[in-house]
């Protein structure tokens, strides 16, 4: 017999999954099969889905190249001012993210730094550069935040162990400390691929959102619903849909069983 | 000296140590015992290089080894909860330090079996290391930091993860192991059984301060702090030697004439023991009396010492000193004095005896 709390708390589990289950699923409840087809193979959601992959693998590239080493000197090391810059990195999680847009767009705004950029030839604004560099800082803290702990469960005497039998610090971390996170990394590489696929209002207001050069698949959403192309916007929803269904599947099958026993 | 430690400090904010000094011979065996939270896993892990210290030196077999990198310093570790590499099997493990020093994957493979061999493992080479037991982990432990012969080894309470028979087991197996590789030996515990029958010298550490170092005999029957009395508690260690045994009972002779009786089994292979007996475990009479308890020896007081709620009684008999302890109101009932003449009673289970090679 199972008590009134754990029935009540139980209960409330369920209808609530039960509601939002109902509401992704209304996304796949589109107005024809042929619409949606249709939707699917045009120009706009092809180039869409095309860019938003494209650019989001570059964008969690780089997250991981920069928040791997900054997740473990966190993790490991002591230095002046440790805990600002672990505020700082958190700071983005917490505040709105066309606000980061902003910040980003009147960084890169500033006349100084336009100039030294212009001269170099880069161009960020109103560019897929744009939209890369709106999804580096938009992932960048759920990266860190998950290797962060991934290093810190790893015990630091599986690499005082292997410093020990021989091997220096570049040769730990490789043989060692990265195998053993290795659950933690794809973990972290997964989330960061989905933050970067399904950012909105940064990547709208640094890449500029424009048709066909810098228009994401969350763009794409609201661009054609606000003209009434409901197929356009609905496909688009259900690619995002999808690919989050699969993100979230891999995780599953892939990282918690790898995590067990480190 | 073959290992030197001068004057070593370290703050680590919870642990600390202050001006660390130990001596170590080539081939000694230390056992470091202390309190939980006296710095000891701290000391083994600034000699091995993984904490800078804020002062002091170490040296190792001469060199200054102070500012070596660890793995620079040939000085291997084992911990309480062996820390296996999870991702690589038992072979793997035990030949991970082999392969930074050796090419050849037919001698690692050798070396690998040979030394699986003399640690009882051969059977468990192609094993996850999380499938073992706790002293097939520790086994494994031991064959991975032995295989590279290090100059030092180090070992953080290697056997506290262990039940009781198994500590045995592997301390008998460790001893045997570090004897063949003659390796030297430093080794934390705060079990007295791993001093009994691993130690040469010992150290008694608290609050970060070696409080006293030297041969196992000397720390133990001649405390020379309160905190290492308190704490090792004074107990009467005899050298001897198996004379006889039968029924359960192993006959000892401490000194000419002295036989005492023990019911701990007597192991063929060692004639030599060291019999200890806890002061708190000896009766005294003015009278012998009949009893089931096997041994009464009668001898002469030679000291009363009170100290804190205790009585300290030491008593001579044929010239080998036997310590007590009793209540006060114990002294007075029996009229203890020195000079006077008394009967010490112990029985046979009380009577420990220790394999020594």
């Amino acid at each position: 017999m199972r008590s009134k709390l754990e029935l009540s708390f139980i209960s409330i589990a369920f209808i609530f999954t039960c509601i939002l289950f109902i509401i992704i699923g209304s996304i796949f409840l589109i107005p024809s099969f042929e619409g949606f087809l249709n939707a699917l193979f045009s120009d706009e959601i092809q180039f869409a889905l095309r860019l938003t992959l494209s650019t989001s693998i570059i964008a969690a590239s780089c997250v991981m190249l920069v928040a791997i080493p900054t997740a473990y000197s966190l993790a490991r090391y002591d230095f002046p001012l440790k805990s600002v810059v672990k505020s700082i990195i958190d700071i983005p999680m917490a505040f709105p993210e066309i606000v980061l847009g902003i910040a980003i767009l009147m960084m890169f705004g500033n006349q100084f730094l336009w100039n030294v950029l212009q001269n170099l030839g880069i161009d960020i604004v109103f560019t897929t550069a744009g939209v890369i560099v709106a999804q580096f800082f938009v992932a960048f803290p759920y990266s860190v935040r998950i290797l962060y702990s991934t290093f810190n469960y790893v015990n630091p005497r599986y690499e005082f162990v292997s410093r020990s039998l021989g091997y220096g610090e570049f040769e730990t971390l490789k043989n060692i400390t990265l195998p053993l996170a290795r659950g933690g990394i794809f973990a972290s590489l997964v989330v960061t691929i989905a933050r970067c696929i399904g950012t909105f209002g940064a990547v709208l207001l640094v890449g500029g959102g424009t048709y066909l050069k810098t228009e994401t698949l969350s763009i794409a959403i609201y661009y054609n619903l606000s003209l009434g192309n409901i197929d356009n916007a609905i496909t688009a929803a259900i690619i995002l849909v999808v690919i989050s269904f699969i993100a979230i599947f891999v995780l599953e099958k892939y990282t918690y069983k790898d995590m067990e026993g480190v | 000296m073959f290992l030197e430690v001068n004057n070593l400090s370290v703050d680590l904010g919870l642990f600390h140590l202050v001006d660390v000094n130990i001596g170590l011979e080539k081939e000694d065996y230390m056992v470091i015992i202390g309190p939980t939270g006296s710095g000891k896993s701290v000391l083994l892990e600034t000699i091995a290089g993984f904490y800078r210290p804020q002062s002091g030196r170490i040296f190792l077999e001469g060199k200054d080894i102070t500012h070596l990198t660890p793995e620079k310093r040939g000085i291997s570790i084992i911990y309480q909860d062996y820390v296996l590499f999870p991702h690589m099997s038992v072979f793997e493990n035990i030949a991970y330090g082999l392969k930074k020093r050796i090419e050849d994957k037919e001698i690692i493979e050798s070396m690998v079996i040979d030394i699986a061999k003399h640690l009882k493992i051969s059977h468990l080479l192609d094993r996850n290391p999380e499938t073992l037991s706790g002293g097939e982990k520790q086994r494994t432990a031991i064959a991975r930091s032995l295989i590279v012969e290090p100059n030092l080894l180090l070992m953080d309470e290697p056997f506290s993860a262990l039940d009781v028979n198994t500590q045995t087991y592997m301390a008998d197996l460790l001893k045997k192991a570090v004897s063949d590789y003659q390796t030297t030996c430093i080794h934390v515990s705060h079990n007295f059984n791993d001093v009994w029958s691993l130690a040469e010298q010992v150290a008694v550490m608290r609050d970060g301060e070696i409080l006293q170092q030297g041969e196992v005999a000397d720390v133990f029957s001649k405390p020379r702090h309160d905190f290492v009395a308190d704490f090792v508690g004074v107990r009467n260690i005899f050298q001897g030697e198996v004379v006889g045994s039968g029924k359960g009972i192993t006959d000892v002779e401490i000194d000419k004439n002295l036989v005492l009786h023990s019911s701990d089994a007597y192991n063929t292979d060692f004639k030599e023991v060291i019999v200890v007996i806890r002061p708190e475990n000896i009766i005294f009479s003015n009278q012998p009396f009949v009893s089931s308890i096997r041994n009464q020896l009668k001898g002469i007081v030679t000291g009363v010492v009170l100290i804190g709620p205790t009585v300290w009684v030491e008593v001579y008999v044929h010239g080998t000193s036997f310590k007590g302890i009793i209540t006060p109101s114990s002294l007075d009932i029996l009229g203890i004095k020195k000079g006077n003449e008394i009967y010490l009673s112990f029985k046979s289970v009380n009577v420990k005896l220790i394999d020594k090679d």
